[in-house]
């Protein structure tokens, strides 16, 4: 494959929003928690297969996951949490793309600019959304701990 | 702030730093001229009207894709100010990179009107009409100087260099949505492939640094309106909107033919 040559291209720095706006953070959680959730999902597939194997696969499985002890939990609330915003976020990229919510209609610019597709309805979107997978993300955790007898 | 260091990325990704005496009202560009005049003749940027209208001198300014001429040095609220090429790009010289791919990406979505009669566009005594409704629906997206920031700022750009990027989509759109075009139909299928406008992924940025206020995000999710009109409402190519006369002149009301239009001072 022809090496890109292009000045600070590609993967890394296509997932560095420093300095960006705040839709640019969010392309960057989704893009990772995409990616964990495609990781779960090989595992998950990876998991089930074991069945095939009959009664004692599938035992030496489920022991050898719970062996990880408190890690399984925690691996489990990330993918909860990777679904719930990847979820969200989803929803508000499809309002966007396919009703062209929270975009705006165009407009004459006038100086100073601010782009009314980052503007406070976008903005507002956003922000609706992190706050719900957040409280989401805790009760999820809250949920996996009493599953293990913590609380 | 007397003094400021431009830490500058030249060729080969070496960082050399520079001390410019501040004054009040510089800008960047401001900046690193003085550095070629009095420090340094070597180092290499592109600029030219100096006033955020050319679009040459965009480049990475702590970090965003900026115009250097746009970009006051005391707006930066850093005493040392990080300067390196636009992202994205093929760096050529120093600061200079190669546009002509960008350019290429901007001429392969037709950024000019389309008309099935190509001898009534170019031989025409009369004008077609746009109403001036109609003209809010592209005039944002008129206003684009092809300084590539949103480009640079693109990560979709940074993942997939055949992507047609945010500047030539929201060109595309400006297009689609005229009335007197008649190239709807050509430009969805140019927009609607792997490389095109499914690609975009809401990021903004492309938005977040438009020096003026063009919003090709907005261009985009519109242009992608469009094509889902295509593909799930059957949506066909419209006819663009028809030649009137010009406005009828005191000699015309008296029968007199009016002279031919006038073609900015040259007559057909």
């Amino acid at each position: 494959m022809k090496r890109d040559q292009r000045f600070k291209s590609g993967l890394v720095p296509s997932l560095n929003p420093a300095r960006y706006n705040l839709e640019r953070w969010s392309y960057t959680v989704h893009r990772v928690t995409g990616v964990i959730l495609v990781g779960y999902l090989v595992a998950h597939i990876f998991e089930t297969f074991q069945l095939t194997g009959g009664a004692s696969a599938w035992a030496n499985t489920m022991s050898a996951l719970h062996s990880l002890g408190p890690m399984e939990m925690v691996g489990l609330w990330l993918v909860a949490g990777s679904a719930l915003y990847h979820g969200g976020n989803g929803i508000r990229l499809i309002l966007n793309e396919a009703f062209g919510l929270f975009m705006g209609k165009p407009i004459l610019p006038v100086y100073p600019y601010s782009p009314t597709s980052l503007g406070k309805n976008q903005r507002a979107a956003v922000w609706i959304i992190t706050a719900l997978v957040l409280a989401l993300w805790i009760w999820a955790g809250l949920y996996l701990l009493a599953g293990l007898g913590v609380i | 702030m007397d003094k400021i260091i431009l830490k500058i990325t030249r060729s080969g990704g070496k960082h050399v730093s520079y001390e410019v005496k501040h004054r009040k009202g510089m800008t960047v560009l401001d900046a690193l001229t003085e550095v070629r005049e009095r420090q340094d003749s070597s180092l290499g940027f592109r600029h030219s009207c100096r006033m955020g209208i050319c679009g040459s001198c965009g480049m990475t300014i702590e970090g965003l894709p900026m115009l250097a001429c746009q970009t006051q040095v005391s707006s930066l609220n850093t005493q040392t100010i990080s300067i390196e090429p636009l992202h994205n790009m093929v760096v050529i010289r120093d600061l200079v990179v190669d546009i002509l791919p960008f350019f290429d990406l901007h001429r392969s979505v037709r950024p000019y009107l389309i008309r099935n009669d190509v001898s009534e566009r170019d031989h025409s005594d009369r004008e077609y009409r746009v109403l001036a409704e109609e003209v809010a629906k592209f005039l944002q997206f008129d206003y684009c100087i092809m300084c590539a920031l949103c480009y640079a700022a693109c990560p979709t750009v940074a993942l997939d260099p055949l992507y047609t990027g945010p500047q030539a989509v929201a060109q595309a759109y400006r297009y689609m949505a005229d009335p007197r075009d008649e190239g709807w139909e050509t430009r969805v299928n140019l927009l609607d492939t792997s490389h095109g406008v499914w690609r975009c992924h809401m990021a903004g940025a492309c938005s977040f640094v438009c020096p003026k206020d063009v919003d090709p995000a907005k261009a985009v999710q519109l242009a992608r309106m469009e094509l889902l009109k295509k593909r799930i409402l059957r949506k066909r190519g419209r006819e663009g909107s028809k030649l009137v006369s010009p406005p009828v002149t005191g000699a015309a009301k008296e029968g007199v033919k009016p002279p031919p239009f006038d073609f900015g001072g040259v007559k057909k």
